[in-house]
């Protein structure tokens, strides 16, 4: 196990590393530097100006030192200076890093709980017809869009019947609607697979001989079936961090809330590059911390992972 | 296959479910028109003013004032030595009660306003002016603050007697006086320009004499100023010559365009930039308001020519672009009845605009002419060739403008016909960053502050309009800057347009700037030439 454990955390470090360089050498491949590109995102610069802001924050010097020295200032926390602000890229993100925080971990506990509930109606609801159409819920869900879903709940209840402002104001609607909003989308694929994975697992034998023993379906499920297919939702709830970031760019912008999807669609558009670096820096880490996470969780769920050797009969296929 | 077509169905209720609340919003309100307002009676003093823009603001530095976001904001914190009243076509006093310029336009004296103080108390007098021209001429070094572009001819201030400030320039400068009144010319206390490049963008630490003052901010969600009672020194043609009607005014941002004509209608806000053509009609039935700021301050919109790929550098080719557009065509389909149709590069209202509309008249038989000369023939698939090459090219712009990207699709369908293809790359920022540069990339499409002629947005090298120093056209520029009366300075002002949109056709021009805003039922706001709302003139009818 702790062999394990230290692997995955090495990886995960290695993959921060190389996600670093890459966007790194992708601000290289731009035509010019983040002070120009800056500078001249509307109208013309002086070149004096552009000169000298370059050698205030170091993009005259050799690439070698600019990796080296941002490489330095990242393990200090430093990620630089955001040129649209007027401050550190670290307190940039720091401002609005916590409404974030709060929108999608609530998104991403909502979107769990409500593809839980969909998986166990779907399951467990009597009748084929109301189990059909359960099934074709997450379908549903994944392809209404975000944006979409937003507006038509704004225009409903902040213009419409005018139950809330269009503004986050603290009160309740105001980040319930937005969480509902990303929830939706969130869980969709959630649901898909545990729905599929719990299908699986009740054509198994096992599921047979628990029937014939007089086990009721309910005890079944919740006592067997959802614990064997809890491992494939497990990997997918890893990767809808990254549909979560993106909704999160959508739901801000839409719910006009401040939080990191705002900040990168803005920092994109006015070509703050050291921002938009930091934030993709940002998300690789979340990205990667989320899936380290996943990973160490998954042996406590299914131990066949870590005990059987690659090749050996018992070994996962997937 | 059952199943799928179920969700087919209950996706289709959905959409048509949604659709139908969201056009429930267009004829629910049964409240009268736009006439709240027109009734308007004396002003209603207090209350509190929200207002919406489209995108949140993080650095309030004066100089970097040149995006509506922060202009519109900064407009109502900051004082001008100069005012330009867009009614009269005049500059008129402000923090400056007087001004006077030499014959050969190199030397300005402004005698300074007795009794202004900035909000924390300290004087507004010839001494602070002295050191914010010092900062809009020369930048800040120590706060990697650039000097204000139209300052580009500033020498030195000196304080002169009790109250007068005497800037030289080290050429002539006949736009000087004009660009003393722009939001990105703004005073601040000195206090504020000590601080360094963080300080002086936080809008928390920036210090003004204006109406309103800072009071609270979120990130990215809103910004609170408060009335400055003792406010008494408005530009002199200014209907409120004493302290704003409001008592608070509220900032807020509304990135999504589609909420802003509802935010309007519902009384969410008072006031919202970025309306939609489509939203405007809607607005107005619902008994909100739709004001159209003209942009006086700035140019028309416009398709800026760069030549550096070489198909446009016959001027015949660009001449018979300039007639190959379908203006009115522009307005009907993708604009509304807020927008003019550009006359010139330079708006109708602004001092020197010459009418050039007839020569700009959508004829297509024209340019195909003109395009045959230049030798541009019609290939197999219909786009004209010339020695190999297609005639192809290609427009970037910002995605500032609410409406530039459908206008620009339409152009592409109108040039198609000329045989001309337009790659349409408008509102992609992200291929501007690079565009911008690109001399190869032909067309820029853009609006620009020009306070006055169009040396400062032109004349340079490096502009990112045409990317490419015109010799004529410099000397006219510097002929126009060195003008020693107003009346030649405007003939010459003239020539410039003449020169840019038909001679040489460097600018393809499309319609004057405007801002559209919507506004609740209840809301009494004008706006300054450069479209920023005049809170400090602003109120709110009860009810």
């Amino acid at each position: 196990m702790g062999g394990y454990v230290a692997k995955r955390i090495g990886q995960a470090l290695l993959v921060i590393w190389l996600a670093y360089t890459l966007v790194f050498l992708a601000v290289q491949a731009l035509p010019n530097d983040p002070v120009t590109i800056f500078l001249n995102s509307d109208s013309a610069a002086d070149p004096a100006t552009i000169a000298q802001m370059k050698e205030y924050y170091g993009y005259d010097q050799p690439l070698v030192i600019q990796y080296f020295t941002q490489l330095l200032g990242l393990l200090r926390g430093d990620l630089g200076y955001s040129l649209s602000s007027g401050s550190d890229v670290t307190t940039r993100i720091g401002e609005v890093v916590g409404s974030t925080l709060v929108l999608a971990g609530s998104a991403f506990a909502a979107a769990v709980v409500l593809a839980l509930a969909l998986t166990a109606a779907a399951t467990l609801a009597r009748g084929a017809k109301l189990r059909s159409a359960l099934l074709n819920l997450p379908p549903l869900m994944v392809s209404i869009p975000v944006f979409w879903l937003g507006l038509v709940l704004l225009q409903l209840l902040a213009v419409q019947l005018g139950v809330m402002s269009l503004f986050p104001d603290d009160s309740f609607m105001s980040l319930a609607v937005p969480i509902f909003v990303l929830a939706v989308h969130l869980s969709a694929p959630i649901a898909q697979v545990l729905i599929k994975s719990v299908q699986e697992v009740n054509a198994q034998p096992f599921i047979d001989v628990l029937r014939a023993k007089g086990a009721s379906e309910s005890w079944i499920f919740y006592r067997h079936t959802l614990k064997n297919a809890a491992p494939a939702a497990l990997s997918i709830a890893g990767i809808t961090i990254g549909t979560l970031l993106a909704g999160s760019v959508i739901t801000e912008t839409v719910f006009a809330r401040a939080g990191l999807g705002q900040l990168i669609l803005q920092s994109v558009t006015v070509q703050d590059i050291p921002l938009v670096q930091g934030l993709v820096l940002l998300t690789a880490v979340v990205f990667t911390a989320v899936n380290l996470v996943v990973d160490l969780v998954h042996p406590q769920l299914d131990p066949r992972i870590i005990t059987a050797r690659a090749g050996s009969p018992r070994a996962l296929s997937a | 296959m059952r199943n799928s077509h179920l969700s087919l169905k209950v996706t289709a209720l959905l959409a048509v479910l949604g659709l139908s609340l969201t056009a429930c919003g267009t004829n629910n309100s049964a409240a009268p028109a736009a006439d709240a307002a027109q009734n308007s009676g004396a002003p209603v003093e207090g209350g509190t003013f929200t207002y919406a823009e489209v995108t949140p603001i993080n650095n309030w530095q004066t100089q970097a004032a040149r995006f509506y976001e922060k202009a519109n904001v900064l407009n109502s914190v900051l004082d001008r030595l100069t005012y330009f009243d867009a009614e009269s076509g005049k500059l008129v006093g402000w923090i400056a009660k007087d001004f006077t310029a030499n014959k050969d336009q190199t030397e300005f004296t402004f005698t300074i306003r007795d009794g202004v103080t900035f909000s924390d108390g300290s004087k507004l007098d010839a001494q602070a002016v002295k050191l914010n021209l010092d900062a809009l001429g020369l930048g800040i070094k120590d706060a990697q603050i650039a000097p204000n572009v139209d300052f580009g001819a500033y020498k030195s201030a000196e304080v002169i007697g009790k109250d007068k400030v005497k800037v030289t320039l080290k050429r002539a400068d006949a736009n000087f006086l004009r660009s003393t009144s722009s939001v990105a010319a703004g005073l601040v206390s000195p206090k504020t320009l000590k601080l360094d490049n963080a300080g002086q963008s936080a809008i928390s630490k920036i210090v003004g004499s204006g109406p309103f003052v800072f009071e609270s901010e979120k990130p990215d969600e809103e910004v609170v100023f408060t009335s400055r009672d003792d406010y008494a020194w408005a530009p002199e043609t200014a209907a409120n010559q004493g302290d704003a009607y409001l008592d608070k005014l509220v900032i807020k941002y509304l990135p999504e365009v589609a909420s802003r004509a509802g935010a309007a209608q519902s009384g969410q806000v008072d006031l919202v930039r970025g309306l939609q053509p489509v939203d405007e009609q809607v607005l107005s039935a619902n008994g909100g308001q739709v004001f159209a700021a003209q942009g006086v301050d700035l140019t028309t919109n416009q398709a800026a020519v760069r030549i550096g790929s070489g198909k446009l550098a016959d001027v015949k080719v660009r001449q018979a672009l300039q007639v190959g557009i379908d203006r009115q065509a522009i307005k009907d389909t993708v604009l509304s009845d807020s927008y003019v149709l550009a006359g010139s590069i330079l708006n109708h209202k602004a001092p020197g605009f010459v009418d050039l509309s007839a020569d700009l008249a959508y004829n297509p038989e024209k340019a195909k002419q003109l395009l045959d000369e230049a030798g541009w023939k019609p290939g197999a698939d219909g786009i004209r060739e010339k020695d190999g090459k297609k005639l192809e090219l290609t427009v970037s712009t910002s995605n500032n403008s609410v409406v530039i990207k459908p206008a620009f699709e339409l152009i592409e369908q109108q040039w198609r016909e000329l045989g001309v293809k337009l790659v349409n790359r408008a509102a992609d920022n992200t291929f501007l960053a690079n565009a911008l540069v690109d001399d190869k990339i032909e067309f820029f499409g853009t609006r620009q502050f020009a306070y006055g002629g169009l040396g400062p947005v032109y004349a340079p090298a490096n502009n990112t309009q045409t990317l490419n120093a015109d010799e004529q056209l410099n000397k006219l520029f510097t002929k126009e800057q060195a003008a020693t009366s107003e009346a030649e300075h405007l003939k010459l002002v003239g020539e410039e347009q003449r020169a840019l949109v038909l001679d040489k056709a460097l600018t393809l021009v499309l319609w004057d700037e405007v801002q559209v805003y919507g506004g609740s039922k209840n809301a009494h706001v004008e706006f300054t030439s450069g479209t920023a709302p005049i809170f400090q003139g602003a109120w709110k009818a009860e009810g």
